[in-house]
């Protein structure tokens, strides 16, 4: 520990004149006599423990804060690029943009084709059509009205060849597709609509 | 001989099986005996059996009452013997083909006479007839004079085409009778054309669903 020099006690005393002191011990004087000022000036009931603390604290960032420092303070990258890579990268994603968004073109077997199912049914709340191509079994194609025009569309795929079908209009009316120009008897007293489909790659 | 027959011993129960299971819950109990018992005759008599299963599964989803089913699939037995009958008299050798049993079958009902039916099976003694058969009743179906349709049907596979294009050939026609000619002018441009009909458009984009032979059981609505 230092030890302080007795003139500069006297000094601070008043018991000898503050200039009689040389300069370098006038100035310990003075860094003491600050210090004194500055300990006076502390709000009561805090330790000088208690302020030391207070400004550790003020320095110790929590790890968000440290985090989000490390994250916006700038740091020097270094990248080594094949240009070979670098065009691979520009092709493909030229390529994706010039792919549509959106595609549900379905491949089609050998054997397979597109049927078309439109039908006029305003005011009806369900369409589907059953036939011999999914067992006669409701709930399997329905047809769409988006617009809400009365007019209800589905697009299937389908073994190419012969299919007698009909629609099942709010699960309880079965109808024939009277725009399919083919029926055939259905040995229940009612006509079957009979499609044909062409196979797409026949 | 002997594996033939073990499998044939263990393979016509399973298909019985499978039968009742595809018919139970969709058509009415009682009938399911009596279809089952007329199917497995099909099966032994080497007919087909799926139209039978079908008209059975269409009976159910349309509530017809079982007595109609049963007589509904005693029908379609009787039109498939009858087809059988017919293709042997073409010129097959028996026992047919299921599948040409079904596709005559198909297109006897659809209208086809059988005269006609036998032309063409007689004209193609080697090849599947169900696209030409196909073709012939879609056209005879729009009124078209059944020789006429036939002997195009017949021209188009001499000049070539197989298959689903004879479809094309059939929808060719239609297109030009939709554009205002006269049947027989339809029948000669096309024929003019021959093979060259067009195929039948790629799908374009949008929804498109697959149909498929779901295996769920759901309760089908009732006809009126």
């Amino acid at each position: 520990m230092n030890s302080i020099d007795p003139r500069v006690h006297q000094a601070l005393d008043g018991e000898i004149p503050r200039e009689a002191l040389p300069p370098a011990l006038r100035r310990v004087a003075e860094r003491l006599e600050s210090a004194a000022a500055l300990l006076a000036a502390a709000p009561e009931g805090r330790s000088v423990a208690d302020r030391v603390l207070a400004r550790l604290h003020r320095h110790a960032h929590s790890p968000v804060r440290r985090l989000a420092r490390w994250l916006t303070a700038p740091h020097p990258v270094t990248l080594r690029i094949r240009p070979v890579w670098s065009l691979a990268l520009a092709a493909s994603l030229v390529l994706l943009m010039l792919l549509p968004e959106e595609r549900s073109t379905p491949v089609l077997g050998e054997h397979e084709g597109i049927a078309q199912f439109v039908a006029r049914f305003p005011g009806a709340h369900s369409v589907q059509v059953v036939g011999s191509f999914n067992d006669w079994r409701t709930g399997t194609i329905p047809l769409e009205d988006r617009d809400g025009d009365g007019v209800w569309r589905a697009v299937v795929v389908l073994p190419a060849g012969a299919h007698e079908y009909m629609f099942v209009v709010d699960d309880e009316r079965w109808v024939p597709d009277y725009s399919a120009n083919r029926f055939v008897e259905d040995d229940f007293g009612r006509e079957n609509s009979v499609l044909i489909v062409r196979p797409v790659k026949g | 001989m002997r594996v033939a027959l073990l499998l044939a011993c263990v393979a016509a129960p399973l298909a019985g099986q499978s039968v009742r299971s595809r018919l139970e819950g969709r058509v009415p109990a009682a009938a399911i005996p009596v279809v089952d018992s007329l199917v497995q005759a099909a099966g032994r008599e080497g007919l087909p059996t799926e139209p039978l299963v079908g008209k059975a599964l269409e009976g159910g989803a349309k509530h017809v009452v079982p007595a109609l089913i049963v007589s509904a699939v005693e029908t379609r037995l009787d039109q498939l013997r009858s087809a059988r009958a017919l293709l042997v008299r073409g010129g097959d050798a028996p026992p047919a083909t299921p599948a040409e049993v079904a596709t005559v079958s198909g297109a006897l009902r659809r209208g086809l006479p059988p005269p006609v039916v036998e032309r063409v099976v007689g004209a193609l003694p080697n090849e599947p007839r169900e696209s030409a058969l196909h073709a012939i009743a879609d056209l005879v179906a729009h009124r078209l004079d059944a020789d006429s349709s036939a002997s195009l049907v017949i021209d188009a596979i001499h000049a070539g085409l197989r298959g689903g294009r004879l479809l094309d050939v059939s929808h060719a026609v239609l297109e030009e009778q939709q554009r205002g000619r006269t049947w027989a002018e339809s029948f000669a441009r096309v024929r003019d054309e021959l093979p060259d009909v067009p195929p039948a458009p790629k799908p374009g984009e949008g929804t498109v669903q697959r149909a498929r032979r779901p295996s769920s059981v759901s309760k089908a609505p009732t006809p009126p």
